[in-house]
């Protein structure tokens, strides 16, 4: 059988104790697609965000990742420096929060540059240099490189965690809720821009929202969440221009028209 | 208390031999053994309540206390003087519970206890210098979860040490680090070589003594072997550089060793002189013999 998806999870199962964090989730994504995962609060998402990333240990199910070389492997069954170095090389997450995927207090360029000093890079001119390129790839003035991001706009550090996060050439994006707390205009160019680059890089992407609109722009596929469980799965449009499920029927719904 | 230092004999009765118990000594050499046997990696000890606030050397003490034996010559330095409070006091610690021999000349001694240098003298085998050591942590600054740096350490993720040394040549267009310059030891852990002026770290390399580093805060105790690799980080572009003040010392006249700047006036006037005072006695001898010749 060819081996062409890029990663899927198979029957993701997570409790908290007694409580059900995510049940019984599969999902599949290939190299270059944007699956979005929506549903309210409270319905799992982040926790089968944080499962197949490999930070959560799941209770039940594997993960594979088809990897640069070709090989599948299970994060269930790798050791934990193999994981990490995966989480490094080939995958990337954006938190919701700026805060929780840079260091404050440390420039634009050492955030940038980090990911390159993990994996071996040892030349300073060299860094500083792809450092630039991926600011102002993300719309940030270069002249800010030696700046601290506690300095930047709210929309400017999530620009920068995007840049700090692609800068090793991911194959896969994991983003949990990465405009939430932005204004709306902001909101409207970290989506332009990520549905660029995404498109320009061939990255994939799993992008977990509870904004709608967010994966009506960006996703191709999308899978809805209620209490742990995946209740609907299609394609972007299909799901929300005729949702199945009475759940789906009303998130729709009660999206706000203007 | 009236003067007992002056009866020795006192003083062996109410401390057992430099202090600690034994059985406190014989926990601080295994960790020592461990910590020789794994160059670099911090092994954690169940550090004691000294007779010294934390700061002034409890980890290093211990250390010294866990290696002493009757016979040993001991020397103790601060910033590489031998004359100064915190060695005083420590000399005299070691002298009292010990009753060992002391020196002033590094090439007599066979325990050396310091603060923030390495002697200018070449150490040699069966010598022992012993750190003490504030923050053994080196990526404690940039990551403050020891659960999270112990796993950085075990899995050698070190691209946020080097993080550090961008941040200086961002700001100061060179490595700023002056003391405490990140090593890696063994080509394997990266280690804190306490706060030493960075002049010091190459003779860490391949040094013929034992370097043994003690915490007594942070609880933690690393060692380098005689012989071991020792290689200051650095990037390709802006390798490392041992630095001094550009002058010579103005009691002995020498330019290789480390000078403590002073302030000799109230216009601000200065003097450069050896920190490590006994080189500079060495040095002056050696001088002074010249020009008798």
């Amino acid at each position: 059988m060819m081996q062409d998806f890029l990663f899927k999870a198979s029957n993701i199962s997570k409790y908290y104790g007694q409580n059900v964090g995510c049940k019984n989730v599969s999902l599949d994504i290939n190299s270059g697609e944007v699956l979005g995962i929506v549903g309210e609060s409270g319905s799992g998402k982040s926790t089968l965000l944080n499962c197949i990333y490999g930070n959560l240990k799941v209770d039940e199910g594997d993960i594979l990742l088809n990897d640069k070389s070709k090989t599948i492997l299970n994060f269930t069954k790798i050791d934990e420096p193999k994981l990490r170095l995966i989480q490094r090389s080939d995958l990337a997450f954006v938190h919701q929060n700026p805060r929780d995927g840079l260091r404050m207090n440390i420039s634009a360029g050492g955030n940038i540059g980090e990911r390159l000093m993990a994996i071996g890079h040892r030349n300073y001119g060299e860094i500083r240099e792809i450092a630039s390129s991926w600011l102002e790839k993300v719309e940030i003035d270069v002249s800010r490189i030696d700046d601290k991001p506690s300095t930047f706009s709210g929309g400017m550090q999530q620009r920068l965690q995007i840049a700090r996060n692609l800068v090793t050439k991911p194959r896969l994006i994991f983003m949990d809720e990465p405009t939430g707390g932005l204004d709306v205009s902001v909101q409207a160019k970290i989506l332009d821009l990520l549905r660029n680059l995404v498109r320009e890089l061939g990255i994939a992407a799993i992008i977990v929202t509870h904004d709608l609109a967010v994966v009506r722009l960006l996703a191709d596929r999308i899978i809805v969440m209620q209490n742990g469980n995946v209740i609907e799965a299609g394609l972007c449009d299909q799901v929300l221009d005729d949702p199945q499920h009475k759940y789906s029927q009303l998130l729709v719904s009660s999206v706000l028209q203007v | 208390m009236n003067d007992m230092s002056k009866d020795k004999n006192i003083d062996i009765q109410i401390y057992n031999f430099a202090y600690l118990d034994e059985n406190t000594k014989r926990m601080i050499r295994r960790a020592l053994l461990k910590a020789l046997c794994i160059p670099g990696y911090q092994v954690p000890f169940s550090s004691r309540e000294m007779p010294m606030p934390y700061g002034w050397g409890t980890g290093g003490i211990q250390v010294t206390s866990a290696c002493l034996i009757p016979k040993d010559v001991l020397k103790v330095i601060d910033q590489g003087a031998d004359d100064t409070t915190n060695a005083v006091s420590i000399r005299k610690f070691f002298q009292k519970t010990a009753n060992v021999a002391v020196t002033e000349k590094t090439s007599d001694a066979s325990l050396i206890q310091t603060r923030h240098r390495i002697p200018e003298t070449k150490l040699k085998e069966q010598q022992i210098l012993v750190y003490q050591v504030p923050i053994p942590e080196p990526l404690r600054f940039l990551e403050p979860r020891e659960t999270e740096t112990r796993k950085m350490h075990a899995l050698s993720e070190y691209g946020l040490m080097f993080v550090k040394l961008y941040e200086d040549i961002a700001k100061h267009g060179h490595i700023e680090t002056a003391y405490a310059y990140p090593v890696k030891t063994n080509g394997n852990y990266v280690t804190d070589p306490s706060p030493i002026p960075k002049f010091d770290n190459p003779k860490m390399n391949n040094n013929p003594a034992i370097q043994l580093f003690g915490a007594g805060r942070e609880q933690r105790i690393y060692a380098i072997p005689p012989y071991t690799n020792v290689k200051s980080l650095d990037f390709e572009d802006y390798p490392f550089e041992a630095m001094k003040a550009n002058f010579k010392c103005s009691i002995c006249g020498s330019s290789d060793s480390y000078l403590d700047e002073i302030i000799v006036s109230d216009d601000g006037k200065r003097s450069y002189i050896c920190s490590d005072t006994d080189y500079c006695k060495e040095q002056t001898q050696l001088n002074s013999k010249e020009e008798d010749q």
